[in-house]
């Protein structure tokens, strides 16, 4: 069980968990995520676990930072934990971000919670030029990030839909504005499967490699129940244990 | 302490028609995957048996997605039997769980009787295999489109050919959605089936309200989980009092307690499915907990209890 140490609202329905971890049989990887029984113990509501993607991880002391928002019932009983509950937690799961070092500029384009595995992505990636890409509904969404963000050593541009921040809009739309001007040598990405898409297209149309993160309703987490699967070049695949992180054309995504 | 020791040891095998299980937890079919991703979180060889994700004649992707929703102690799914087709299957899956030492039963589906056949056949004497389950909850094709299993006389003809066949355990999987379960049971009974699994998901749908469509890619889905396991119970129930063949009871089992209520009502054995999702290793705390009871009664060997609620 991985004992709670702060689960607070950090923004609009967003909220920041800290967990103790128990031992892991690995350290976590960008990209990967944590399954979380929200149900208390003999409690059969919510049933299903929820997957939840690596925010930060300390490893010295094994502490785990999730950021999920309040969507629906699971993660409303979850908004309801106190610091000392404890959480029946699974994982590190799934098919991390590659991580192998890059010598040029690497962006990360992130929209809504798809924001959350890059954070831990672009801590864990050796030094180099990074740009990241953030985009949310509003200003308040991504405070938090931005916060987080700039305690690392990247560039961060920002783009809200309801207000102007570096552009008011898509973070699709100001990301295209960069890549007008420069070529980046490798792309992560994460966020609504529309924006996967349009930055898959392209990405692909100016040859520039990158690994996307996909989100499917999962059922088990552990690769039994095809829940997730998910149509890719070489036939079907489970999101949760070949991906959820694939490389750009690798996944036949729902534009 | 040689008097704790024997206070403690029960029995908890189950003969499965002939089939000496160690336990009665067998994995429900497609809840489990193929042996090897349970694996990595408990060792499967203490599972009584195991039932492998139904396979198909030809390879199949599936349903669209979503093929998942969640319900109230239940989960509605949809997957649509994607697997890679039998031939995968046997070049890939068998060899895969040959390096286990428990039975393996193997799940069918066709979406003709000759489909069935070619299947049954393809899975005779592969030592690998214990058993073939036969799902009947595939629409019938050339035959209007209902599921086989709704029907005594097709679920007579379809286990009499199969049985012909296939000269192991031959497992008949009931589908719930039916006036009366135990009229296919007896069908079973009489085309040659060894025993039965019971029940299978219950049809079922969800609606999103926001976006005021069904939730599913596939528009409806079985029901499975805590849920069902009332009508479950009943069904197995009603069905002992029908046939003399031994009965695997499935339906939203999630504890020991829960095993003992199935096979009060007349279970030979119990499928666990949904569980498995939430707690891959759910099998062991399980038989952790029958033993518990056992103990708590001071009953020795657990197959006395099979239909015992029956007055």
């Amino acid at each position: 069980m991985f004992e709670i140490l702060k689960n607070k609202e950090v923004g609009p329905d967003i909220f920041y968990l800290v967990l103790k971890c128990d031992e892991l049989s690995e350290q976590p990887k960008p990209g990967q995520f944590f399954n979380v029984k929200i149900s208390r113990k003999l409690s059969t509501d919510p049933l299903l676990r929820r997957p939840f993607s690596v925010f930060d991880f300390d490893e010295d002391q094994n502490i785990l930072e999730l950021v999920y928002r309040k969507v629906g019932r699971g993660t409303e009983i979850l908004s309801k934990y106190k610091a000392g509950e404890k959480l029946d937690v699974i994982g590190p799961l799934g098919n991390p971000f590659s991580t192998e070092k890059r010598s040029g500029l690497i962006h990360l384009v992130g929209g809504g919670m798809g924001i959350v595995p890059l954070h831990y992505l672009a801590r864990t990636l050796e030094k180099g030029e990074k740009k990241v890409f953030l985009g949310a509904e509003n200003s308040d969404e991504l405070e938090f990030f931005t916060k987080r963000f700039k305690k690392m050593n990247v560039e961060i541009h920002r783009a809200a839909m309801t207000e102007k921040m570096e552009i008011k809009g898509s973070v699709l739309v100001l990301w295209m504005n960069y890549l007008d001007q420069e070529k980046p040598l490798f792309v992560y990405t994460c966020g609504p499967e529309k924006m996967l898409s349009a930055v898959e297209k392209e990405c692909l149309k100016s040859s520039i490699q990158g690994q996307l993160s996909i989100e499917r309703r999962m059922g088990c987490g552990i690769g039994v129940c095809l829940s997730c699967s998910c149509e890719t070049t070489e036939g079907n695949k489970r999101s949760c244990v070949d991906g959820p992180v694939f490389t750009l054309g690798e996944v036949v995504l729902n534009a | 302490m040689p008097e704790k020791n024997a206070s403690e040891k029960f029995d908890l095998s189950i003969d499965l028609a002939g089939l000496k299980l160690k336990n009665p937890l067998i994995t429900a079919s497609g809840t489990c995957g193929n042996g090897k991703e349970l694996d990595n979180y408990f060792d499967i060889n203490k599972l009584g048996a195991f039932t492998l994700k139904g396979i198909t004649v030809s390879p199949r992707k599936g349903n669209k997605s979503p093929r998942i929703a969640e319900t109230p102690s239940g989960i509605i799914n949809s997957i649509g039997l994607e697997n890679p087709g039998i031939d995968q299957f046997i070049k890939k899956t068998i060899p895969e769980i040959a390096e286990y030492r428990l039975p393996f039963f193997c799940n069918i589906s066709g979406y003709s009787e000759a489909e069935f056949l070619e299947l049954a056949e393809k899975l005779c004497g592969r030592k690998e295999i214990a058993g073939v389950e036969v799902n009947l909850s595939c629409p019938n094709i050339e035959g209007g489109g209902l599921a086989f299993g709704t029907d005594p006389k097709t679920v007579y003809s379809i286990t009499k050919k199969v049985r012909k066949i296939y000269d192991k355990l031959l497992i008949v999987k009931l589908t719930p959605n039916i006036t009366d379960i135990t009229e296919i049971a007896e069908a079973a009974e009489s085309g040659g089936a060894d025993c039965v699994s019971m029940i299978n998901t219950i049809s079922a749908m969800k609606i999103d309200i926001d976006k005021q469509k069904p939730l599913l890619g596939s528009l409806t889905g079985g029901l499975s989980g805590p849920a069902i396991r009332p009508a479950a119970v009943k069904m197995v129930y009603d069905t002992f009092k029908k046939i003399n063949i031994p009965i695997i009871g499935i339906g939203g089992i999630r504890n020991g307690r829960d095993v003992i209520e199935f096979m009060l009502a007349g279970a030979s054995a119990a499928g666990i499915g949904t569980i498995n999702m939430i707690e891959a290793d759910a099998a062991l705390r399980i038989i952790g907990e029958i033993k518990d009871y056992l103990k708590k009664h001071n009953i020795k060997r657990l197959s006395s209890l099979i239909g015992k609620a029956h007055i």
